[in-house]
Formats: structure tokens, C-alpha cells, sequence
């Protein structure tokens, strides 16, 4: 299990990351407690993969701190190598091995391999071991990225986009698989996407990316719940262009119908009904339609 | 137990989770006494971070719907038909306050209104016979 300091998985401490004039991350404060599964989220280009990287110390921050599994970063041992699982966006194998020669080439650096998890996946995931890895679709690459980073059973995981390049139903397996490891082993996962709804899935935490800032970091259901969706119909029409309500985010509509995105407004619900005599139907909000406020965008 | 989950609603998981065990137990299809299935082997049929489940039933634990007893399953709560009546209808006004609401905004009165749920229920009970 993992036993790192203060119960945090990693933590960065005021990193900020230049490359030339570029800043990649910015002053990215952050704590992630050990058994989280992590949806870092963000555009392309938000930083996300750079994030990723100084956590298993193959960047180094410009300033501050990253300490991973209770140790520095920039200076982890084999030991605590080998309890991190990495998928990286374009995996890096030798061409010419077949894929079972490759599973056997890397497996023998882990003490904790597990050959029978090995063999179920590459069952599960319609992997042929006898392929040659130069001559791989990207599909499958990122599958076997995936087993690689599994079957040491690690105690903190790092996938980068590890379902952008799987069709639907290997994305179907691989989710499904994400979330039994969650319950079997419970390790740290951090995932990585830009699409939503796989990531929905699985979290139960959210880190968005924007401009190498870290704009929001919450759990997933406290999110959903401090955000909702108000459908109002004011019968005397009586709704101004603008509210003024602190709460009131987002506005479309005025007069007798207004949609209104809201946050921390449950207690408001009965003295906004009065004061303007409206009806109000409460929605919930999906991740996907809060996305652009939790960046920091209208 | 019949649970089903949208994960793309809005509305977090543990939430439609205990939604749904109350309005079992409101309609009696939980039954008192009735073991509940354990947080890992009801994650594990829905496909669900368990943390999610164990959030929920912990959620109804504290509402009293139900009931752990030290190294044994988590069981249904005996309510008293007063507790059980009063549930039943919390359940059920949630879902007309949403028609109360619609009402008021296509502008159909209180009397048209109810005459069209009766009517429903007629209708209903119709097709039962």
C-alpha cells in the first residue's frame, strides 16, 4: 500500500516551469491524497502531460517542489520507481520486439510482477503477443503501455490520455478494468483527458488545467453539488437583463424566462422564489457543461 | 435490487444511489431485515468506484433507512408504518412538486390539474384490471 508522508500521493509546492519563454506550469500548488482517482483535465496544451512528467521527475520545476510517494521528485530511488505505473501519450517501445518479448524484457525489473494479471489483459484487451511492436496500430500500443504499467501492481499511476487512441468498446474494457484495479488494489490514478465523459466515469476528484494553472482541484460530487441549473419563470416578467445576485454565474434570458447557471445558491432558493414571484425548476449540471467555468472561461 | 446509474446526468453517483434504495424501501420492494450487498460486490455490478457506494450507504445510514450491526451486512431498518407512510410520501410529492411547477408555468390551474391526475390515475387503473 502506499505509505507516504502526511497521506499524500504527490505534492507540488509552488512549481512554475519554463521552457525558453514559454511558462508551462504555473505556480501549481497541489496535494493529492494517496487512493484518489485523479481526473486531470484540461485543453490540449494545458499542461497536463508537462504536470505529469515532473511527478516522476522527468522534468525538473523552473521553482519550487514536487515530492512523490514522500520522496523528492527530482531524486526518486529504484524502490520507488518501481511502485509508479506510467502511460505516457506516445509510448516509447522497441520496435522490432514482439510483444511478448517486450512484456518479458520489462517485467523482469519488477519484483512485483503478476503473470497472471499480465495474461488476463493481454486476453481482455485482444492483444497478439506475437505481433511485432514496430508494425502496432496506436490502439494497441496504448494497450500495452496500459499492462506494462499495471501488472507490478503500483501503487500510484499515472495515465496520460491512456483511452485517446482505443475504439469504443477497448475504451469500455480499459475503463472497466481502471475501476476494478480502483477496488482491488486501490492505488493513486491519475488520469488525463480532455474527454469528459470517460473521465466522469471513473474520479472521484478533479484537477483542471488551464495555461499551465491549476484553476480548480475538488471532489467530483461536491463539485456537481455546489453547481446547478435554474430554469426560472417569473409570471410578471419581472427578471432584469442582469441579476444581481453574487451567485448567479451565468445568465440567458430575461423578463419571464431566464436559464441561470449557479453556484452555493440551495439556501437562496425560497427568497429568490419570492422576491420575484417566480417559478424555479433546479437542475443538475454535467461536468462537461461546468468544464469552461471550472477554467476560468464564461 | 434493481440499480440503475447515469453517469452523464449532473447528478453525482452516490446521490442516485441513495435515491433509489429509499424509493425501494418506500415501496416495500426492501423489505425490513433485508441484507444489502456489500460495498465491494455492488460496486463491482455497477462498475463503480466503491468509494461512491460506501459515500451512499453511509448517507443512508445516518438517515436511519438503514442499519449496520458490527461485521455483518448492512440491513434495511424496520420503520414503523407512521415512518414508512411518510416516506412514501416524500417520494412521491419530489416528483409532483416538479408537475406543481410545470403547471404553473403552462398556466393550467389547480382544478384542471388535479382533474388531469385523476383522470391518470384512472387511467392507470384500468389497464391494472
Amino acid at each position: 500500500m502506499t505509505g507516504p508522508v502526511g497521506g499524500y500521493a504527490f505534492e507540488f509546492r509552488g512549481v512554475t516551469k519554463r521552457f525558453k519563454h514559454t511558462v508551462a506550469l504555473d505556480r501549481v500548488d497541489l496535494a493529492v491524497p494517496a487512493g484518489a482517482v485523479v481526473g486531470l483535465i484540461g485543453r490540449n496544451g494545458s499542461g497536463k502531460s508537462t504536470l505529469l512528467r515532473h511527478v516522476v521527475g522527468l522534468y525538473l520545476p523552473s521553482e519550487g517542489a514536487c515530492v512523490t510517494l514522500g520522496q523528492a521528485a527530482a531524486a526518486l530511488d529504484a524502490g520507488t520507481l518501481a511502485r509508479i505505473g506510467v502511460v505516457q501519450q506516445e509510448a516509447d517501445f522497441i520496435p522490432w520486439m514482439r510483444v511478448g518479448q517486450q512484456l518479458r524484457y520489462l517485467s523482469s525489473f519488477y519484483d512485483r510482477w503478476d503473470r497472471v494479471l499480465e495474461d488476463r489483459l493481454v486476453r481482455d484487451l485482444e492483444l497478439d503477443r506475437t505481433a511485432r511492436i514496430g508494425t502496432l496500430p496506436p490502439g494497441n500500443l496504448q494497450k500495452l503501455a496500459l499492462v506494462l504499467a499495471f501488472c507490478h501492481h503500483p501503487d500510484l499511476v499515472l495515465l496520460d490520455e491512456p483511452v485517446s487512441a482505443l475504439d469504443p468498446l477497448a475504451r469500455e474494457a480499459m475503463l472497466r478494468f481502471l475501476l476494478e484495479v480502483a477496488r482491488t488494489d486501490g492505488p493513486t490514478l491519475v488520469v488525463s483527458s480532455h474527454v469528459l465523459r470517460d473521465v466522469e466515469r471513473v474520479v472521484d476528484r478533479v484537477i483542471c488545467l488551464e495555461q499551465g494553472r491549476v484553476t480548480e482541484h475538488a471532489e467530483l460530487d461536491e463539485l456537481l453539488e455546489r453547481w446547478a441549473e435554474w430554469k426560472v419563470t417569473a409570471h410578471h416578467g419581472t427578471l432584469p437583463q442582469h441579476l444581481p445576485e453574487p451567485w448567479v454565474v451565468q445568465q440567458e434570458g430575461a423578463g419571464r424566462e431566464a436559464r441561470l447557471l449557479v453556484r452555493d445558491a440551495a439556501g437562496e432558493l425560497q427568497a429568490f422564489r419570492s422576491a420575484y414571484r417566480a417559478e424555479v425548476e433546479v437542475r443538475p449540471v454535467t461536468l462537461e457543461r461546468l468544464f469552461p467555468r471550472l477554467i476560468g472561461r464564461p | 435490487m434493481l440499480i440503475r446509474v447515469d453517469h452523464h446526468s449532473g447528478v453525482p453517483v452516490y446521490r442516485q444511489l441513495v435515491e433509489q434504495v429509499r424509493f425501494h424501501v418506500a415501496s416495500g420492494l426492501l423489505a425490513p431485515g433485508e441484507e444489502m450487498p456489500s460495498t465491494r460486490s455492488l460496486s463491482a455490478e455497477l462498475a463503480l468506484n466503491p468509494m461512491t457506494v460506501s459515500k451512499a450507504y453511509a448517507l443512508l445510514e445516518r438517515e436511519g433507512l438503514l442499519e449496520r450491526r458490527p461485521g455483518l451486512p448492512l440491513v434495511v431498518s424496520a420503520l414503523s408504518t407512521r415512518e414508512r407512510d411518510a416516506e412514501r410520501r416524500a417520494r412521491l410529492s419530489d416528483q409532483l412538486r416538479a408537475s406543481a411547477t410545470m403547471a404553473r408555468q403552462l398556466g393550467i390551474g389547480p382544478a384542471e390539474a388535479l382533474r388531469l391526475f385523476r383522470a391518470l390515475l384512472g387511467e392507470q387503473e384500468r389497464e391494472r384490471r
